[in-house]
């Protein structure tokens, strides 16, 4: 056989013994649903995903007839007490009874559809933590003095470190109170306003602070973070391992990370028998006043 | 057959360029009609031993020059010192005479490719002949973006590339945040790059070598070069003194008429963009044995930016290497080459949004010993021996808003031995085995890496050869295919173990008709403990260091095909590549309903690619060069389904979600361009040559796709191709004193 010959036979064999090739679309069921410590059971939303060429519309995914319940759970998974749930809209069920998260707790939501598939997932819920300084009522934008929070640290249930999100709520969501910054955004740069309603902060490992001697963090918000003039809310939240592996794994899906632009990676759900979130968090929320620089009056 | 007791003679000195005195690197060297022959090493000297008392012609050929031939005299003992100039060519002969069995040992040894900087001042380019760009003209090497000069070569990325200027590691090597590489033609003496396989003498990377060396300067007369293009000029001047030579070699950009023009008409144009780098080189040799060189480079890029109100970026970033050679000739026998290098790389990007700074101090530096010594007890082995040793400090410093945010400083120290015999077994068959010993002081790492080359040369024109090596890699970068302007080099350490791989080489290197050349390589290489910093991590702080990582492994393999035409008017070369490589890490790419990882192609993967380089001499003055490029669409990964977060509490808006399958299974169109440009030879009043080059990038204004960009904003999904270079005109004016 002449070389030639012999590369050809070479190239076309390595050529179609390719086993990767592109899969096509499946359909996952989607849940949704969000526990705070302190705060009345939430509504849970179950739908399922849509071909990404279609047009999205929730209440097109969204499943009826699902049979839904948050089951408080015993560190061994055995049930405490079951929350079930009804249907209040196209795929948003409400619980039947009010009940309040409990921090440190356990808790599984347990979905069997319509048509018998079982969804679950579990999370536990971070402790609570509080401000234990006074705060000003008033501060002046990007002056020196800035937003200073104090507060106690919140626990896990694997004893990780606590991991959390800032978050600064506006309360005056208006165009005209715009910081300059977030002004050109909307204003020149088309964004939509509504993305900078809560001005979140990311992912924030609590090692990041020194424990002072009360075993208290101490965190500076800043002025980035103000995208609203006029009264904020500056919550503090310790976020569980769910909401912690979809944040980060959605962030780097949306390319905020080394990743190659077209290496498009999944979000990570800790789901079985389909995909979304069941996360839940401790929170704690101290509001202020932002007002303007004399000048930027 | 020599009597006995009858004492050997030898015959050996420098290679040069006969018009600049420059040392020239692996030219051949050969006694004619005999099996006897070297090739210079990377000081242009060559040795040839244990030749019988007598008269020989002595043959020297290099590309591009006159072939040399002298008649000596050899008595018995006599070490003769010949030191040989060559005298360039206009351009090559329609007729290449090649008599010598030897005569092109370096440049057909396995896995090796080389550029000559003529060629790359004159293949089209955006901003400035560049290094980099045309190395992705070889087979094996591929570009993962018309904006991105990184190489990745044999299915490695960048960081599995060890990349030497006179001996000294640069751990950057780029301008524009990647755009082009920060090697200087004008300085240029010798590229070579070994693609794979590569011989023990080298280390630390699994992947290749790249060495460049820059001109010494010219040892007959002052000389001179003015390029001014576009975007971007440079100039160069090098002479003689009293035994030594030097050179010096600048460039920068010339952006700032453009963005002042683009400043009047749009909004957010940078306030500062520019990139500078400065080359030099002195050497002096004090007598015939003993040769001093200090070289030096020093470059960088700024950019200052503002990107909205209350908000502006700035990056500052470069490379600077200083390294001083004292090469010594023990004896016709040993030869010896002594190193001290210090290399550094910093970037210091900061922003500052609404009186929010973050600050970045980012450091490496390196500084080494190292020594080569390569000795000929007879005229079958060729055993080199060497050794390299250093220290590298990485520092890397992030303040938000006035607070560390992380602060790290490593200090590493390495060293390597390495001894490797080039065996001549017999006039068909040699083989050069070697062995290398590396150790890198963070988590105590001592890795021993055996290489194998084998050789076979049934006749003149036909070398068929194998080889075989174990490399170890004891960094890894974190870097951007689309922006490298924020480097960070990590290293092994305790729980993050070295990465390691295999590299197995056959190839055919064959000169089907005089001035022809046609060469095969196959490889297939390995790739294991792979460490890079895990993606998903958002915040390192307090995770040991090991779990700030990522451990993969991965593979690839494929054929390369070389055809060269050395000769007439008409000459270039044509390359075709068909290569597979794959990455799996756990975790990743696997089943969104659960299951193992799966491995997937890196992005860059092309499993064809096709690149034909033309040089035509029209005339005297005239002259045209083309350059087209086919390849395979690079992998990306499809999106197939979309759901949506409404609630998510820390977020002002809906959460989209996208879902994919496998990753990197699909792939965008095909890639193809083609570049040409036209050259005018000339003289300015007298002064000197000059030239002007017309170039024309994209000729056919092919719109390529870089990457496919999904915009969640709109309902359905749509998706937007982020497109390549189009067409783009460039012209540029040298003169040459």
């Amino acid at each position: 056989m002449k070389p030639s010959t012999l590369t050809l036979l070479i190239i076309l064999l390595l050529s179609a013994c390719d086993p990767y090739q592109q899969d096509s679309y499946e359909e996952y069921y989607v849940i949704e649903s969000y526990l705070v410590a302190g705060q009345q059971l939430p509504h849970v939303r179950f739908s399922t995903t849509s071909p990404v060429e279609e047009e999205y519309d929730f209440t097109e995914v969204a499943l009826s007839g699902a049979d839904i319940e948050i089951r408080k759970l015993n560190a061994d998974s055995s049930i405490i007490e079951r929350y079930p749930y009804r249907q209040q809209n196209s795929g948003i069920y409400q619980p039947v009874n009010s009940a309040t998260v409990e921090d440190e707790q356990l808790y599984e939501l347990h979905i069997t559809s319509e048509s018998g598939d079982i969804i679950t997932s579990t999370t536990y819920v971070p402790g609570n933590f509080q401000t234990v300084n006074e705060l000003q009522d008033q501060y002046v934008y990007q002056s020196e003095e800035q937003i200073e929070i104090t507060a106690t640290t919140s626990s896990y249930i694997t004893g990780r470190q606590s991991f959390y999100i800032f978050t600064v709520n506006t309360l005056n969501p208006d165009t005209s109170n715009l910081t300059p910054f977030y002004r050109d955004l909307v204003i020149n740069e088309d964004n939509d306003i509504e993305n900078y309603f809560i001005n979140s902060s990311g992912i924030i490992n609590q090692r990041n602070y020194e424990l002072d001697n009360q075993g208290n963090i101490t965190l500076t918000v800043p002025w980035l973070a103000i995208a609203f003039y006029g009264e904020n809310d500056v919550v503090a939240n310790a976020i569980d391992n769910n909401m912690y592996d979809f944040l980060r794994s959605q962030d780097v899906q949306a390319g905020g990370s080394t990743l190659s632009p077209s290496e498009i990676q999944n979000i990570r759900y800790n789901v079985n028998g389909g995909i979304g979130i069941f996360g839940s968090m401790s929170s704690d929320t101290n509001r202020v006043v932002i007002s303007r620089s004399d000048s930027s009056n | 057959m020599m009597a006995a007791g009858q004492q050997t003679a030898s015959v050996n000195g420098y290679v040069t360029d006969a018009e600049s005195g420059e040392t020239l690197i692996s030219a051949n060297v050969a006694i004619a009609d005999s099996p006897k022959g070297t090739s210079t090493n990377t000081s242009g000297y060559y040795t040839i031993t244990n030749l019988e008392p007598g008269n020989y012609i002595i043959v020297a050929t290099y590309i591009g020059y006159q072939r040399f031939e002298q008649e000596i005299n050899l008595e018995g003992g006599e070490q003769l010192r010949l030191d040989i100039p060559l005298k360039p060519e206009g351009y090559q002969l329609e007729e290449i005479v090649v008599e010598s069995e030897r005569d092109k040992e370096e440049q057909s040894n396995i896995g090796l490719a080389q550029i000559e900087t003529e060629l790359i001042k004159k293949l089209p380019s955006v901003f400035q002949a560049d290094v980099f760009r045309s190395l992705q003209l070889l087979p094996g090497v591929k570009a993962a973006s018309d904006f991105s000069s990184g190489l990745y070569i044999r299915g490695g990325s960048p960081d599995q590339t060890l990349i030497l200027l006179d001996r000294t590691t640069v751990y950057n090597p780029s301008h524009f945040f990647g755009f082009f590489s920060t090697f200087n033609p004008d300085a240029v003496k010798d590229v070579r790059l070994y693609k794979g396989g590569y011989p023990a003498k080298y280390g630390g990377r699994l992947g290749s070598v790249l060495t460049v060396f820059n001109k010494d300067g010219n040892r007959n007369e002052f000389q001179g070069s003015v390029t001014t293009g576009l975007l971007a000029s440079r100039a160069s001047v090098e002479g003689p003194f009293q035994n030594g030579s030097y050179m010096f070699a600048a460039r920068r950009s010339t952006l700032e008429p453009l963005l002042a023009i683009l400043r009047q008409s749009e909004d957010n144009i940078p306030d500062s963009f520019y990139f500078f780098d400065l080359n030099g080189k002195v050497n002096y040799r004090p007598n015939e044995d003993n040769d001093l060189s200090l070289a030096f480079y020093s470059g960088t890029d700024d950019l200052n930016f503002p990107i909205a109100d209350d908000a502006d970026i700035q990056l500052n970033y470069g490379n600077q290497t200083l390294s001083g050679t004292w090469t010594h000739i023990f004896s016709d026998k040993l030869f010896s080459n002594f190193t001290l290098t210090g290399s550094r790389y910093f970037n210091f990007p900061s922003f500052n949004i609404a009186s929010t700074p973050f600050e970045r101090s980012n450091n490496i530096y390196d500084f080494s010993l190292k020594g080569d010594f390569e000795y000929l007890p007879t005229s079958n082995h060729g055993i080199s021996t060497g050794f390299w040793m250093g220290s590298l400090t990485l520092k890397l410093q992030d303040t938000f808003d006035e607070q560390d945010t992380f602060s790290s400083r490593t200090q590493s120290q390495y060293g390597s031995w390495y001894v490797q015999d080039k065996w001549n077994i017999s006039e068909k068959w040699s083989a050069t085995p070697g062995l290398r010993l590396s150790a890198f002081s963070e988590g105590s790492y001592l890795r021993l890496e055996p290489r194998l080359s084998l050789e076979y040369q049934p006749n003149d024109r036909i070398r068929l050869q194998g080889a075989y090596g174990r490399y170890n890699q004891f960094l890894t970068l974190i870097s951007n295919e689309a922006f490298s302007g924020f480097d960070v080099w990590l290293t092994a350490d305790d729980g993050v173990p070295p990465a390691y791989g295999d590299q197995y080489v056959l190839g055919a290197k064959t000169i089907p008709w005089e001035g022809y050349q046609l060469d095969l390589e196959v490889y297939y290489r390995s790739m294991k403990d792979l460490f890079e910093p895990d993606p998903f991590l958002p915040d390192q702080a307090g995770l040991p260091y090991e779990e700030t990582f990522r451990f993969g492994k991965g593979f690839a393999y494929g054929a390369e095909l070389f055809f060269e035409r050395q000769m007439g008017r008409l000459t270039g070369f044509a390359g075709y590549t068909f290569s597979v490589t794959k990455r799996k890490f756990p975790n990743f790419n696997q089943p969104i309903s659960g299951g193992s990882a799966r491995f997937y192609p890196p992005q860059y993967d092309r499993t064809h690619d096709f690149n034909l380089v033309l040089e035509y001499e029209l005339s005297s003055r005239w002259s045209a060069t083309a350059v087209f490029n086919y390849a395979t669409g690079q992998a990306y990964t499809k999106p197939l389904g979309r759901t949506v977060a409404f609630d998510f509490p820390t977020s002002g808006g809906i959460t989209d979600q996208l879902v994919v399958g496998k990753v990197n299974a699909s792939r965008l169109p095909p890639y193809n361009r083609l570049d040409i440009s036209f050259s005018r030879q000339g003289t300015f009043f007298g002064i000197g040559e000059a030239e002007w080059q017309f170039q024309l990038i994209n000729a056919y204004s092919r719109r390529n796709v870089w990457f496919y960009n999904y915009d969640l904003q709109e309902n359905p999904v749509e998706r937007e191709a982020v497109t390549l270079l189009p067409i783009l005109p460039t012209i540029s004016y040298t003169l040459d004193f």
